[in-house]
């Protein structure tokens, strides 16, 4: 019976299957299957949320394995565990003991801690971009001048201390985003469409097996 | 000429840490002293402005805020803008407006525009009337998919007031994608357009308008241009010139001296770095 159960063609039927609730409905008017395909999506709903805890869960692992062992920089470590303590304690929804996502600590650590870090990380791309920008921006031929050129035209273009005395630039940035951008993205979209569709139906077709472990090749 | 050699070759590799500080110091500059300069508008953000001029009555408009605290300090101020565009127009239209979240972080970021913004008192909206906010919607695509199956079944309590949608008469008609006229989509990444397109737009022809970081910019043109997107608002400068066109300078208007000069770094650096290049390649250098 353990044999059975462990075939890999078991989890083969189960994803075409899954698959085909969730792609037939979308093309066509299938009233039974468009119900049986917003179970699945619920379903899916469920499994994420469960996902949070596993993902609490893994984390904590990770970084008590840390502290315990001393790793380089485990002090962070540290201050991750407290705050995703105290995160979880003061934002579990239980209103009427004070706590949830509006109480007052909760939003404190939110608008003066939280949020003021996160857009540090964000804007310390500022400083990569410059820097990058500086050594990447060369014309060492034809095909690295076009992109100088263009770069800098969209970087002009951006920016009032340039536009206000130069508003062509403007146009200049229009014609680049609307006619090469668009294009070339054009064909990076249809070709990751194709690519996506080709996957699909592999692992529609049992071809694919990336997604199990080992590949499903035992 | 060696020395001269030498310094062509530290023109063209000058320590990030001096880059670093350098930007630093050119997006501090304006913070500090203000430059004032007149800001040009673009098509994108007059465009934004008319669509959102342009919706007709008793609409209903659902509003997404699709990124967390790390994508504020781009799509904050044009959120606060639009929402100050839609609110001010929404009781003399009759639009319903439902702010709602594909990602976790967004209704945070919503609290804290309410923590700027009274609606009730700045516009005289109610709330469950004229717009209501119905929090985080989890899964993604999924997310997506069920809320426009059944927006009651994801979501059966709104996030301010933790109350069932029955009891707010504005959510009588709206259930499902079929009953919304309008998608805004402010957002950073995945979830975002192409989510929506799968599941909300193909299926229900739902129209979207998506404002963006500069960095999702070019891979929004495809679908401008197939008509699939009905309006963009490309980052922080965009938004500083809708801020202008709606009579509302904010945020947006305040950063875009710190863009002028950080984009005046860049353009400064590339421009020594080439003429070095340059300059070295003639005198036989690399």
């Amino acid at each position: 019976m353990s044999d059975v159960l462990r075939r890999i063609e078991i989890p083969l039927i189960i994803t075409a299957l899954v698959a085909l609730i969730q792609v037939i409905p979308y093309y066509f008017d299938f009233p039974a299957l468009q119900g049986a395909a917003n179970t699945a999506s619920d379903w899916v709903l469920l499994i994420v949320n469960a996902a949070v805890f596993v993902g609490v869960i893994s984390l904590g692992q990770v970084h008590m394995r840390r502290v315990q062992r001393r790793s380089t920089h485990w002090e962070y470590s540290i201050v991750l565990l407290v705050l995703m303590v105290v995160m979880a304690i003061l934002g579990f929804p239980l209103e009427g003991m004070g706590l949830g996502l509006q109480n007052e600590q909760y939003q404190f650590l939110f608008n003066n801690v939280y949020n003021p870090l996160g857009s540090t990380m964000y804007s310390i791309l500022a400083f990569f971009i410059t820097s990058a920008a500086y050594r990447a921006f060369r014309a060492r031929n034809i095909d690295a001048a076009l992109i100088l050129i263009a770069g800098t035209i969209v970087v002009m273009s951006n920016a009032p201390i340039f536009t206000s005395s130069a508003p062509f630039l403007i146009e200049w940035k229009n014609w680049i985003f609307d006619v090469p951008n668009a294009t070339t993205m054009r064909a990076v979209t249809m070709g990751a469409a194709l690519g996506s569709i080709a996957l699909a139906v592999r692992t529609l077709m049992g071809i694919e097996r990336g997604y199990l472990r080992g590949g499903g090749e035992e | 000429m060696r020395s001269r050699m030498s310094l062509l070759e530290k023109m063209q590799n000058i320590d990030r840490r001096y880059i670093y500080l350098l930007g630093w110091i050119f997006v501090l500059f304006p913070l500090l002293n203000p430059l004032g300069l007149p800001v040009p508008i673009g098509r994108e953000s007059r465009q934004w402005k008319e669509y959102i001029d342009n919706i007709p009555s008793d609409s209903v408009i659902v509003v997404s805020l699709d990124y967390g605290v790390s994508g504020m300090p781009e799509l904050y101020p044009m959120t606060v803008a639009t929402m100050h565009h839609l609110w001010s127009n929404s009781q003399a239209k009759n639009w319903q407006i439902v702010v709602c979240a594909f990602w976790n972080q967004g209704p945070l970021v919503f609290d804290t525009l309410l923590s700027q913004i009274n609606p009730a008192s700045a516009y005289g909206v109610v709330y469950g009337e004229d717009w209501i906010e119905l929090g985080w919607i989890p899964g993604s695509e999924t997310g997506m998919n069920s809320f426009a199956v059944d927006m009651w079944g994801q979501t059966p309590t709104d996030y301010l007031e933790q109350r069932p949608l029955s009891q707010y008469p504005m959510m009588e008609n709206i259930r499902t994608a079929q009953d919304v006229d309008l998608i805004i989509s402010f957002e950073t990444g995945t979830p975002g357009l192409p989510e929506w397109l799968r599941q909300w737009n193909t299926p229900y022809g739902v129209p979207i308008i998506v404002g963006c970081i500069g960095v999702s910019v070019p891979g929004m043109a495809p679908y401008l241009d197939s008509g699939q997107l009905s309006a963009l608002m490309p980052g922080l400068t965009s938004s500083g010139e809708y801020e202008i066109l709606i009579n509302r300078p904010g945020l947006a208007v305040a950063g875009l001296d710190a863009v002028s000069m950080s984009h005046l770094l860049v353009v400064l650096l590339v421009v020594i770095g080439n003429i070095a290049f340059f300059a070295s390649r003639g005198k036989g250098g690399s």
